[in-house]
C-alpha cells in the first residue's frame, strides 16, 4: 500500500512544479539522467571535479572516451536543485560529442538552455569549471 | 426587524460569503509557507489586491492589508511620524476616534498636534486650515471623505491641494465613503487613505491602507516581514478575499446602490422635515447617499434610541465606537451644535436591504413614541 | 499531499466553522453580524457571542475573560505586549531579556524598541537548544522592565521551563511575556497557578480562523500596557477597533475544542511523532534536533537533520509532502537557527533539517508514507552526491 502511494506521488511529482523551479530545471532535478559512477580509475575514464564553497556545492563529471568522442557520461552533484540539474544536463548534452566540441559549452549557454535565474547564476558557473576540469583529465588521458 | 445602522456595520453579501468560503473550509496554508497550499493562498491574495485597487482607483502595489479601518488609521499616522523629528499633525475637528486619538497619542511623542475647526455643516474652515498649514512645519493633516455620523463629504483634492502645497501629507479616511460614493484614490491626490471591509457588506477584520509609492511608513506591527516589510502578521486569507469581491461589487453596482440609498434618505428627510422640532445635521452640503442624523426637540437621544430598538429599528446616536458612554457627539459639538441638542443626535444609516416601507414605518413609529411621551 | 506543517498553520476545524458562521452570514432574524459596540439589540446579541468566546479562550489557559485582550493574530499580541509594557513604564534606561530563538515577531519588536533606546539582552540557548531560568536571572539588571520568552520553541518543539520561571521573577518584580503559540492546546497552561503576567495566543495554530489573536493581560496584579492601536477605546482601552464578531467567536470555539481534547491529542501526537522517529532511524548519519523526553519536547513538533544532503534539494525532492525548512523563520534573514547552532549543527546540518509539525488529521498511514519517501529521496540524494561515503 505504501509503495504504491509512492508511485502515485511520483507520477505526481512530475507535474507538481510548486516550488516555481524552471521547467527544463525542473524535469531534470526529477530525472537527473546519467547519475551514477563508472570506476574511478580506468583508462577510458575521465573525471572532473568542481566545487563551491559558497552554496556549497560540488559536482562530478565522468567521461567514457574512445576515439576522441564521448560515448557514455556519469555525474554526481551535491548541491541545490539547479546544480544538480546543470549536472544531468551536461552529462546528457556530452554523449556522441567530440571532445573538441566540449570546448564550446560555457556557463552562458548553460543559463539560457536551463533558463537559470539571476539568483543561481553561480550553478551554471560550477557547471563550467567541472566540464573545464574533465577537459583537463581528457587531455591527461590522449597524452 | 429594520436595520438601520449600516455605518456601524454591514451584513455580508452572500456572493462575498460565497468567494470566501473555500478559503475558510477548503486549502489552509500559510501563504509564507513555500508548498503547494502557501502558494494557492499567496495568488488568492494578490487577485484580491488587484479588485481592490481597481474599485478605488488605486494601484495594486498602493495597498497594504491591514485587519481594519482602525488599525489602517493607526499605520497611516503612526507610520508617517515614528522615528521623525517631531513638527506638526493637523486633523479635523470631525474626525473619526480612530484618527482623533491615535494623532492625540503622538503628544506624547513630542508632536505638535492641532485640530482644524468646522462650519455648521461639518465642513472643514478652508481659511483656518490654510493658515494652520502654513505657520510651522506639518507632517500629516487628516480630512476625512465622509463623517460617519452625519455622512458630510469633503472635497478630498482641495484639502490635498493645500496639505501638498504645506509640503505635508494628506490622510483620508475614506472607510465610510468607500461602496456608497464614487471613491478614486488616485484623483483624490490623497497620499493615505484608509478602508474597511465591513462597511461595504464585506467581513469584519480586514481594511486596507492605500498609500502613494513615494510615502515612507514605518511598520506599526514588527516581524514576519509581510506586506513589504510594512505590516507583519499571518495573512487573513479568506478575509481578504471577502474584501476584494465585496469590492468588485461595489464598484459595479455602485450607481445602483446610489440610487437605491439616496431614495431613502430623501423619503426619511422629507418626513422629518414635515414634522415639528427635528433638526437635520449638515443638511445644506453634500452627504453619503444612505445617512441622516437628526435630533429631535427636547428628546435625549439614548432614550429615544431604547424607544426604537424596543420598537425594533437600530439605529444609533453617533459612532459604535462611542455609542453607550453618554457623551454627546464631538463631531456634533464641533459643528456648533449646543450641547442639549446634540444630546438628541439620533443616526439612521441605510442599507441595501432596507425598504421605503421601513422607512415610513419609522416615522410613523417616531411620531407613536412622541405622542405617548406627550401624553405621560 | 501529506500535509505535516501544522505547526505554520492549522486547517478550520468544522464544528468551528459552525460556530462561525450565524455571525458571519447574512440573513437569519437575529442579526448576529451587528457591531457588537452598537447599542441595540442585535449589538447585545453580537456583544453575548464575542463575551462567550472570550470565556472559552480563558478557560483554556485558566485565566479570567477580563484578563483575555482581542488581536488580529499573535504577531500583533507580541508587539502589544512589549511594546506596550514598555511605553507604559517608560523607555527611558529600560532594559529587556529575551532570547535569540524567540520568533521574528518578537525579535524584530525588540530591535525596533533598541532603536528607542532600550536596551535588550538576546540569551543564546545553551547545550540542549533552549534557554534556562538561571540564564534569565543571571541577565537581569536593576532596569529590567519585562522577559519574553516562547513557552515552546516552534522550530524544534523544545519547551522552555516558564513555569520554574515565572514565581522566580515574580517575586523579584519583573514582569514576564510569555509567546505561548505553540503551546496552547499541546501543553497543560494554568495561569491561576503560574504567576506569567502576558502571555500570546493565536487562533489559526489551533484549528480557528486566521486573522484573530489574543494577549493575556493579568488583572492581579494588574498588568499596564501603553495601547498600541487607537481610537474607539475598545478591550478596555487595550485595543481600539470594531470586533470581528465571527472570528472571536470561531477562536472561542477552536479554544474549547482544543481544552476537551487536550490530553488525547497530545497522547496521539507524541506517538506519532515518535512512529516517525522510528521510521527515520533507519536512515544513517541523522540528528534529532527536537528534544527526546516527553516532558522537555511539546508533542507535535520533530526537527531532524539529514547529513549528505543539501537542504534545498531535501526540500524540493519532497514536493508531495508539505514540511517546513527546520529553521524556516529566521530564513528570513538567512540568519542560521540560533536554536540548532546551540544543538551544535553545522550550518549544512542547519540547512538540511526538516521541521515536522503534525496535527489532529495526521494519521499513522500518512507518518509511513510521508517517512517512506524521506528515507527514499535521502538515499538518493546521498547516493547522487560525491562527498557521500557510506
Amino acid at each position: 500500500m505504501v509503495t504504491g502511494a509512492i508511485a502515485v506521488m511520483d507520477a505526481v511529482n512530475l507535474l507538481q512544479n510548486p516550488f516555481g523551479y524552471s521547467a527544463p530545471i525542473w524535469r531534470l532535478f526529477n530525472e537527473a539522467p546519467h547519475a551514477g559512477a563508472f570506476p574511478a580509475v580506468a583508462p577510458d575514464i575521465a573525471t572532473g571535479t568542481a566545487s563551491t564553497p559558497a552554496a556549497p556545492a560540488t559536482l562530478r563529471l565522468q567521461a567514457r572516451i574512445r576515439d576522441s568522442r564521448v560515448v557514455d557520461t556519469r555525474f554526481r552533484a551535491h548541491g541545490c536543485p539547479t546544480t544538480i540539474a546543470v549536472g544531468a544536463w551536461i552529462a546528457n548534452w556530452m554523449v556522441g560529442r567530440d571532445v573538441e566540441e566540449l570546448t564550446q559549452l560555457g556557463a552562458r549557454v548553460l543559463r539560457a538552455e536551463l533558463e537559470i535565474p539571476d539568483d543561481r547564476a553561480h550553478c551554471a558557473l560550477i557547471g563550467e569549471d567541472a566540464l573545464q576540469a574533465l577537459l583537463s583529465a581528457i587531455r591527461g588521458i590522449s597524452a | 426587524m429594520p436595520y438601520f445602522d449600516h455605518n456601524a456595520t454591514t451584513p455580508l453579501d452572500p456572493r462575498v460569503l460565497e468567494a470566501m468560503q473555500p478559503y475558510l473550509t477548503g486549502p489552509y496554508g500559510n501563504p509564507s509557507s513555500v508548498h503547494r497550499y502557501g502558494r494557492a493562498a499567496r495568488e488568492a491574495i494578490e487577485a484580491a489586491r488587484e479588485q481592490v485597487a481597481r474599485a478605488f482607483g488605486a494601484q495594486p502595489g498602493e495597498v497594504i492589508w491591514t485587519s481594519g479601518g482602525t488599525e489602517s488609521n493607526n499605520l497611516a499616522l503612526k507610520g508617517a511620524t515614528e522615528g521623525r523629528t517631531p513638527t506638526r499633525v493637523l486633523y479635523g475637528i470631525t474626525e473619526h476616534p480612530a484618527v482623533l486619538e491615535t494623532a492625540e497619542s503622538l503628544r506624547a511623542r513630542g508632536w505638535g498636534v492641532e485640530t482644524t475647526a468646522v462650519d455648521t455643516q461639518g465642513i472643514i474652515d478652508w481659511a483656518t486650515f490654510s493658515v494652520q498649514l502654513a505657520r510651522e512645519p506639518v507632517r500629516i493633516a487628516a480630512v476625512m471623505v465622509a463623517n460617519n455620523e452625519t455622512g458630510v463629504l469633503h472635497d478630498v483634492p482641495r484639502a490635498a491641494a493645500l496639505v501638498h502645497s504645506a509640503a505635508a501629507l494628506l490622510l483620508a479616511d475614506a472607510v465610510q465613503a468607500a461602496g456608497k460614493i464614487p471613491l478614486d484614490f488616485a484623483a483624490s491626490d490623497a497620499d493615505l487613505m484608509s478602508l474597511s471591509a465591513h462597511k461595504l457588506y464585506g467581513p469584519k477584520g480586514v481594511g486596507a491602507l492605500f498609500k502613494k509609492a513615494e510615502v515612507q511608513l514605518s511598520p506599526l506591527l514588527h516581524g514576519g516581514g509581510q506586506e513589504h516589510g510594512l505590516r507583519g502578521g499571518t495573512e487573513n486569507v479568506a478575509a481578504i478575499v471577502g474584501f476584494g469581491a465585496a469590492a468588485e461589487l461595489a464598484q459595479i453596482e455602485l450607481a445602483a446602490r446610489q440610487e437605491h440609498l439616496r431614495n431613502l434618505r430623501e423619503r426619511l428627510e422629507s418626513g422629518l422635515r414635515a414634522r415639528s422640532g427635528v433638526t437635520i445635521f449638515g443638511e445644506r452640503v453634500a452627504r453619503l447617499p444612505n445617512t441622516v442624523q437628526f435630533a429631535v426637540q427636547g428628546w435625549e437621544g439614548e432614550a429615544l434610541l431604547m424607544a426604537l430598538d424596543r420598537k425594533g429599528f437600530g439605529v444609533s446616536s453617533g459612532s459604535a465606537c462611542s455609542s453607550g458612554k453618554g457623551q454627546p457627539s464631538h463631531v456634533l459639538l464641533g459643528m456648533g451644535i449646543p450641547r442639549d441638542v446634540a444630546y438628541g443626535a439620533v443616526r439612521v444609516s441605510f442599507g441595501m436591504e432596507n425598504t421605503t416601507q421601513e422607512a415610513d414605518r419609522f416615522l410613523a413609529v417616531l411620531d407613536d413614541i412622541r405622542a405617548a411621551v406627550a401624553a405621560a | 499531499m501529506i500535509y505535516l506543517d501544522y505547526a505554520a498553520t492549522t486547517p478550520l476545524d468544522p464544528q468551528v466553522f459552525d460556530a462561525m458562521l450565524p455571525y458571519l452570514a447574512p440573513g437569519g432574524a437575529d442579526l448576529l453580524w451587528a457591531n457588537p459596540a452598537s447599542t441595540h439589540a442585535p449589538g447585545f446579541r453580537a456583544r453575548a457571542g464575542v463575551e462567550k468566546a472570550r470565556a472559552q479562550v480563558a478557560a483554556l489557559i485558566g485565566a479570567e475573560p477580563g484578563e483575555i485582550v482581542w488581536t488580529s493574530g499573535a504577531t500583533e499580541s507580541n508587539n502589544l505586549a512589549i511594546k506596550g509594557a514598555l511605553e507604559f513604564r517608560g523607555l527611558d534606561g529600560a532594559h529587556v531579556v529575551t532570547s535569540r530563538t524567540e520568533h521574528k515577531c518578537v525579535l524584530d519588536t525588540c530591535r525596533y524598541l533598541e532603536t528607542r533606546g532600550v536596551r535588550v539582552t538576546y540569551l543564546k540557548p545553551e547545550a540542549d537548544g533552549i534557554v534556562t531560568p538561571e540564564q534569565v536571572l543571571e541577565a537581569l539588571t536593576p532596569q529590567t522592565a519585562l522577559v519574553s520568552l516562547m513557552w515552546v520553541n516552534n522550530e524544534t518543539g523544545a519547551i522552555q521551563d516558564v513555569e520554574r520561571l515565572a514565581p522566580l521573577l515574580r517575586a523579584r518584580g519583573i514582569q514576564f511575556h510569555v509567546d505561548a503559540v505553540q503551546a496552547a492546546g499541546k501543553l497543560n497552561i494554568d495561569l491561576h497557578a503560574t504567576p506569567i503576567d502576558l502571555l500570546s495566543l493565536s487562533a489559526h495554530k489551533l484549528y480557528g480562523p486566521k486573522g484573530v489573536g489574543a494577549l493575556f493581560v493579568r488583572k492581579r496584579p494588574r498588568a499596564r500596557l501603553a495601547p498600541q492601536i487607537h481610537g474607539g477605546g475598545h478591550e478596555q482601552g487595550m485595543r481600539s477597533g470594531t470586533l470581528a464578531t465571527h472570528q472571536l467567536v470561531g477562536m472561542g470555539a477552536a479554544f474549547e475544542v482544543a481544552a476537551s481534547r487536550r490530553e488525547d491529542d497530545a497522547r496521539k501526537l507524541g506517538d506519532l511523532r515518535e512512529a516517525l522517529w522510528q521510521r527515520l532511524s533507519v536512515l544513517p548519519r541523522i540528528l534529532r534536533n527536537s528534544p527526546s523526553s516527553a516532558l522537555s519536547a511539546a508533542p507535535h513538533i520533530l526537527n531532524v537533520s539529514f547529513e549528505g544532503v543539501e537542504g534545498e534539494s531535501l526540500r524540493a525532492s519532497l514536493p508531495g509532502v508539505a514540511v517546513s525548512s527546520g529553521s524556516a523563520c529566521s530564513s528570513a534573514t538567512q540568519e542560521p537557527s540560533y536554536v540548532l547552532r546551540a544543538l551544535g549543527r553545522s550550518d549544512e546540518q542547519a540547512n538540511a533539517s526538516l521541521r515536522f509539525s503534525l496535527g489532529r488529521l495526521t494519521t499513522a498511514a500518512e507518518i509511513e508514507a510521508a517517512a517512506a519517501r524521506v528515507i527514499e529521496k535521502v538515499q538518493w540524494l546521498r547516493e547522487l552526491s560525491p562527498l557521500w561515503t557510506p
